[in-house]
């Protein structure tokens, strides 16, 4: 009988192992979630209070809080947005509507996707070389046109397969009509494709709230208020890696805040882009 | 010419007059409209070009800022230890190899763990709970790498300084390559501690693209085999794996070439020492560890430019592998049809 | 760019004793060609004003792309093209100088499928409008008024023109995009199998909304449903292989072809 020859055994044995390697592999990756979370909560959580929203970030051996960093987080990531998007969503619209048969399309489909996953650290690199080195002095600007460099890519690339979701004959609808070509591409692709490229860009957003090493030597970091974008500029993850670094209880502790409120930022964004994604997804 | 018959005068057709000046006025409107209409398109073939501009932009400047180290130094640059800022002597060797073993100690863990999920996820995890872990997976990929950082200096590594590396320094004590491998005193920061961060961090990239080519797998073909009598295990390594083949190997160069570049979490628990060390367990650098930590306080074009130069090393490295995985996603498309 | 001037009806064709009929749009060795492969060859025929033509033929024959060379619907994709002469007004609309967007506000297209803007029922037939005159607020809420009672729309969805317009059944929504079509006030109306995705009952609504907008377009409709073609069209135009077999009256069509594929196809022989 098959089922009791020992080359049977043998293989549901190997099956067996195999299977409960897949149950562990999972449990092993849910657990480092969990574990992630849980000491970010607990670290964080303790330092939260309104001060944090507050007031500014303290000389070691003081209270204070992380209103400057948040602050500058806030405006050079708005900007950021603000650059990066338009440039994404222009350059996606080329891909999916002009170009959609082009070699240049092709070409640009290829490096736009490296981009996307090139380490952010030598994005830095290039805006101080363009940036900082031509201006003579680190400052916010360079900072958010080097967070500006990391969005256009997800744009791009969100904005070109939604609009290529969009079904060709609502295309030659407008066009019976006697729309123009980018008025068909404005008021009808676009509108038609809305859900998506906003989930685009609230990814983009997540990605950039977390970025630090494109700062480190853009918008360096400042100690004080400052909303002078020609200047550096304080930033949240720049805040959190010199604080942490640190031999300050205070200011570590500080740090774990910041890191927590960037995560549940991140967290947030990503769940609400979700929610688009499905809401479009049944409509 | 007007019907009699419907009750309702059209308003678009009243004599041939209205028809003309429609029409007059109709070319009117869209001769006005023809200048937004072209400036649209070259505005878009701008944008794209962009792109390519950035990449461009990209490589030029890293190169113009390497130049005077590589002039210095030559290709010596690529093999020496030396870092020395005082003397004004540089070396890549060091955080070359950093960002490789780093990269290699995080595929060799993340590569199994991530295939195992991803079948997991397709063969034995029950409809519901699908999304849910599939989620969760995602999300570990969209934690900042910061907090991996932080989360790594203070927990993790304290944890395997004080219950792992111990642990690992005695296992390994006599086997002969091994006891170098893992030689102590275990400091809980170093190589090892960053590329089993670095596992964690690229552990997503490869669960979700895994499993999606997984499930791209035709039924019929999974159907046939377990017909035949297959156990779950012989179906996904004759049938699922070799189908699935190039999107794996994509997903993993994907995920290598994140792990190459990664920057903050590794500057945290690496060490930031200048030198290889023959044990896992000892600090040592990686490439994006050493400009994070140096760049801004770096005195001197040389000291700058050889930061600069270790940027251009990085981003080749990173960009061959990417360019890899991209050709082997595309074919992969291509061969679906998707 | 050219201004049309019909003033005087011009008497091309006398298949019809008592009856002045004039050509609208004449098509004269018509090739097209997806391409290297020759989709239509030298495909002449002609469209009355005030008159349905219909063109019928089995799968493949080319009705479809006969119909999207007269809006030059063709163009928006590479690898295709047509060349002779398809004359609107007696302006050749294939040539490169013919402005496209004035082409297709002349002559309308209702498609297969209903595809009604993402807006609101209300915006769907504005849009159009609005793009090319400028109007009170109570001038192109009348338009849209007269658009949707001409499409026979207007009763079902007056009191809801804010509501989305993929929100209507198959057939409202097929008759929200004749509407839109007709709001722009085009010369010539091209139906592309306008019921293929409707039920019976939206189909017969729509076969009596083309006989009522026949008197004042040029109508020409694309079917496989040879019947339809029947009730609905003035003439009829057999194709077969991309090739123009026959082409007449519609009564004399379906009781005495002159050819024998038109008499096979029409009889069943093939499909």
């Amino acid at each position: 009988m098959i089922s009791s020859s020992p080359l049977y055994a043998k293989r549901r044995r190997r099956n067996a192992v195999t299977m409960a390697l897949a149950y562990g592999a999972t449990g092993l990756g849910l657990s480092w979630l969990v574990v992630i979370l849980a000491v970010l909560v607990w670290e964080g959580v303790s330092g939260l209070s309104l001060a944090v929203f507050t007031e500014m970030t303290p000389p070691p051996g003081s209270a204070g809080g992380l209103l400057n960093p948040i602050a500058g987080s806030l405006v050079m990531t708005v900007i950021a947005v603000l650059i990066g998007t338009p440039l994404g969503i222009l350059a996606g619209t080329y891909m999916a509507e002009y170009g959609r048969f082009d070699k240049l399309t092709t070409v640009v489909r290829f490096i736009n996707d490296i981009l996307l996953s090139a380490p952010s650290i030598v994005i830095g690199l290039f805006i101080y070389e363009v940036m900082v080195a031509q201006m003579g002095h680190f400052s916010g600007w360079a900072g958010a046109v080097s967070l500006a460099v990391i969005v256009v890519p997800v744009v791009v690339r969100t904005t070109e397969d939604m609009l290529l979701l969009v079904p060709d004959s609502l295309r030659e609808a407008a066009a019976s009509i006697g729309l123009p070509r980018s008025l068909m591409i404005q008021r009808v692709a676009y509108r038609a494709a809305r859900a998506g490229m906003i989930t685009g860009v609230l990814l983009a957003v997540a990605r950039i709230s977390g970025e630090t090493a494109p700062l480190l030597f853009t918008a360096l970091n400042n100690q004080f208020w400052s909303l002078n974008l020609n200047a550096p500029v304080s930033s949240l993850p720049v805040v959190i890696f010199q604080f942490a670094l640190s031999p300050y209880k205070d200011w570590q502790s500080l740090a774990w805040t910041g890191a927590l409120i960037i995560t549940f930022a991140v967290l947030f964004l990503s769940i609400v882009a979700r929610i688009l994604a499905a809401q479009r997804k049944t409509s | 010419m007007q019907s009699g018959r419907q009750p309702v005068v059209d308003v678009a057709l009243q004599g041939t007059g209205s028809l003309t000046v429609s029409q007059v006025d109709r070319a009117k409107v869209l001769q006005r409209l023809r200048l937004g209409d072209v400036a649209f398109r070259h505005l878009t073939r701008a944008a794209a070009l962009l792109v390519l501009v950035i990449l461009g932009g990209i490589i030029v400047s890293l190169i113009w800022g390497s130049l005077p180290a590589l002039r210095a130094f030559g290709l010596s640059f690529l093999y020496e230890e030396v870092w020395n800022p005082v003397t004004e002597k540089f070396g890549a060797i060091a955080p070359i190899y950093g960002t490789v073993v780093t990269s290699l100690i995080a595929m060799l863990i993340a590569v199994p763990v991530g295939l195992f999920i991803a079948l997991f996820l397709t063969e034995l995890c029950p409809m519901w709970l699908r999304r849910p872990i599939g989620i969760a997976i995602e999300l570990l990929a969209g934690i900042p790498s910061i907090i991996y950082g932080i989360w790594g200096l203070f927990v993790f590594a304290p944890f395997l300084q004080q219950h792992v590396q111990p642990f690992l320094i005695s296992l390994f004590g006599d086997i002969p390559v091994f006891s170098t491998l893992f030689a102590g005193p275990p400091y809980g920061i170093g190589v090892f501690t960053a590329g089993l961060i670095l596992a964690i961090m690229v552990l997503p990239f490869i669960t979700s693209i895994s499993r999606d080519v997984f499930e791209a797998v035709p039924p019929v073909l999974k159907e046939a085999a377990y017909g035949l009598g297959c156990t779950t295990w012989e179906v996904v390594r004759y049938v699922v794996l070799p189908y699935a083949r190039v999107g794996v190997i994509g997903g993993i160069m994907l995920g290598l070439g994140r792990a190459l570049g990664e920057t903050m979490a590794v500057t945290f628990v690496i060490g930031n020492a200048h030198r290889i060390s023959g044990s896992l367990l000892a600090p040592g650098t990686t490439i994006s560890a050493t400009i994070a930590n140096e760049f801004t306080e770096a005195v001197g074009d040389l000291y700058t430019s050889a930061l600069i130069a270790l940027g251009l090393i990085l981003f080749l490295i990173t960009f061959i592998v990417l360019a890899i995985a991209r050709l082997l996603l595309l074919r992969l498309n291509a061969r679906v049809g998707g | 760019m050219t201004v049309a001037a019909i003033t005087v009806p011009t008497v091309t064709h006398a298949l019809s004793q008592d009856e002045n009929l004039v050509e609208k749009v004449s098509v004269r060795n018509l090739d097209f060609f997806y391409g290297d492969h020759r989709a239509l060859k030298s495909i002449s025929v002609p469209l009355y004003h005030g008159k349905v033509t219909a063109f019928i033929g089995p799968s493949g024959c080319g009705k479809s792309t006969l119909l999207r060379v007269l809006n030059r619907m063709y163009d928006l994709y590479p690898n295709q093209r047509a060349t002779g002469h398809v004359t609107l007004d007696n302006a050749n609309i294939l040539s490169p100088s013919q402005d496209l967007n004035l082409l297709r506000a002349k002559v309308g297209m209702v498609f297969q499928k209903p595809t009604p803007f993402p807006m609101t029922i209300f915006e769907n037939i504005a849009f159009g409008i609005r793009l090319y005159e400028k109007m009170s607020k109570s001038e192109l809420e009348d338009r849209v008024r007269h658009a949707l009672e001409r499409a026979a729309l207007w009763d079902e969805v007056k009191d809801k023109l804010g509501a989305n317009g993929l929100s209507l059944s198959g057939g409202q929504q097929q008759r929200l995009c004749i509407a839109r079509t007709v709001a722009v006030r085009p010369e010539v109306i091209l139906f592309d199998e306008p019921c293929s995705a409707l039920d019976p009952i939206s189909t017969a609504k729509i076969e009596e909304l083309i006989d009522d907008l026949k008197d004042d377009y040029t109508i020409a409709i694309v079917t496989h449903n040879m019947q339809q073609a029947a009730r609905v069209s003035d003439f009829t135009a057999f194709m077969y292989l991309g090739e123009l077999v026959e082409f007449g009256e519609t009564t004399r069509i379906f009781t005495t072809p002159n050819d024998r594929r038109t008499q096979d196809y029409i009889t069943g022989r093939f499909g």
